[in-house]
């Protein structure tokens, strides 16, 4: 894993000198990945109509010569210090897709992960655990780097549709194909706005597979605050989530505990920082205070 | 004139101008219901038929098709040509791709009169259906 890393932060470099666009942040130990490696924020992408995607850059992936590879591989950049994902990229080939079933991922907690459910939601949850590269892909189960909280409309008509359609490319025509997903996050919020999707076939020069699109992270009929993942039903008042699916900004050095929006949250440093996930109750047993400011 | 056309679960054919997938045993299923006649097809479908002997390539096929023509069909809006198609040969992938182009046709005057499933080189289960007017 960490070899993977060392590779991702050499290829985020080379981006830097080379990408398509210039305004970009690197995924890094701090809370502050707001745009892509492309430089996609969520003010920069057209806001959600009725569609669960919408192409991006002409529908034109950044991928820059120095990427193109036939060598298979997959890289998984660290958690931030939220506990959010930042960017997950392989290239995809026969050898990175499943070769047994599919395990279980239920331990795994993304950040802002919520369980709750609706009855105008398909499958009632609202939430799903949701691979950036899907598992149909590269086989990637219960890895923390590679699933966020997104609604099951994220899942299934944003994400699915491109996963299913590399995979069958990749399968019927034993090429390669460079994938990218990276989430989009509003500041310090835990639960992403969105992700941002490139694909590109390697043999073929992108004559198969070629697309750059963002996918919303909406579930239609249901209002979600992104800072924490807690929801309701669109034309009903927002209810404040229970005390048990609290998440909170702890500062180690201080034994202050604070909600993810509060600005002091933000100002913490890394070493001195952590996320907590559990009730009120639990967070001031362990000797944390609630911060003056935010008021948790 | 007949037409064959592939979709996925939401009618798309295309997305991006791209194919949303291909497989080579639909194409062999395709070449054996031709039962020797020529497939008509586009420059954009040739490197799927790569080394048959049963196409012809030209573009805007639809226009010169006569009753008798099989028409493969990937990047064309066909609902301009709804009066003259008599047959649709449809293969669904039964699988949700992105689509930007959509089988549009009403398939209202038409009658199903096969329907068979066969497993594809890459893909789990094609469904084969087959409308007449």
């Amino acid at each position: 894993m960490r070899v993977k890393k060392i590779v991702l932060l050499l290829w985020c470099c080379c981006f830097l000198l080379c990408g398509c666009t210039v305004s970009v942040s690197l995924p890094t130990e701090s809370s502050a990945v707001q745009a892509s490696l492309s430089g996609y924020t969520t003010d920069t992408v057209p806001a959600y109509t009725e569609e669960a995607f919408v192409e991006i850059n002409d529908n034109v992936p950044c991928f820059t010569d120095k990427d193109y590879t036939t060598q298979s591989f997959e890289t998984y950049g660290e958690l931030d210090s939220l506990g959010r994902c930042t960017i997950a990229y392989a290239c995809v080939g026969k050898d990175t897709m499943p070769t047994e079933k599919r395990g279980s991922i239920s331990n795994v907690k993304p950040s802002g992960w919520q369980t709750v459910k609706y009855d105008n939601v398909d499958g009632k949850y609202l939430y799903n655990r949701c691979h950036l590269i899907g598992w149909q892909l590269t086989a990637e189960n219960a890895n923390k780097s590679n699933l966020i909280t997104g609604t099951r409309y994220l899942n299934i008509e944003g994400m699915l549709p491109f996963e299913n359609m590399v995979a069958d490319y990749v399968k019927e025509t034993n090429h390669h194909v460079l994938y990218r997903v990276t989430p989009i996050f509003d500041g310090n919020n835990l639960v992403a706005r969105g992700v941002e999707m490139e694909g590109y076939s390697v043999e073929d020069s992108g004559a198969g597979i070629s697309f750059h699109i963002y996918a919303y992270n909406v579930q239609p009929g249901i209002e979600i605050d992104y800072a924490d993942g807690s929801s309701w039903l669109e034309g009903t008042q927002k209810t404040e989530p229970s005390a048990a699916q609290m998440t909170y900004i702890l500062n180690t050095n201080n034994h202050k505990f604070h909600l993810p929006s509060c600005s002091v949250a933000s100002s913490i440093k890394d070493t001195n920082k952590e996320t907590f996930q559990g009730t009120r109750e639990e967070v001031l047993a362990q000797g944390y205070e609630p911060c003056g400011k935010c008021k948790p | 004139m007949t037409i064959a056309v592939c979709i996925d679960d939401k009618n798309g054919m295309l997305f991006n101008n791209r194919r949303q997938s291909q497989d080579r045993v639909l194409i062999e299923d395709l070449v054996a219901l031709s039962n020797g006649r020529k497939i008509s097809i586009s420059p954009f479908s040739k490197e799927l038929f790569a080394g048959d002997e049963v196409c012809i390539v030209e573009e805007h096929f639809p226009d010169k098709a006569d009753e008798d023509t099989i028409c493969f069909v990937e990047n064309i809006d066909l609902t301009a040509y709804a009066d003259k198609i008599q047959k649709i040969i449809l293969y669904r992938w039964n699988r949700h791709y992105p689509s930007s182009l959509k089988f549009k046709l009403d398939l209202s005057p038409y009658t199903l009169t096969e329907q068979t499933d066969f497993p594809g080189s890459s893909h789990e289960k094609i469904t084969r259906e087959v409308y007449v007017r």
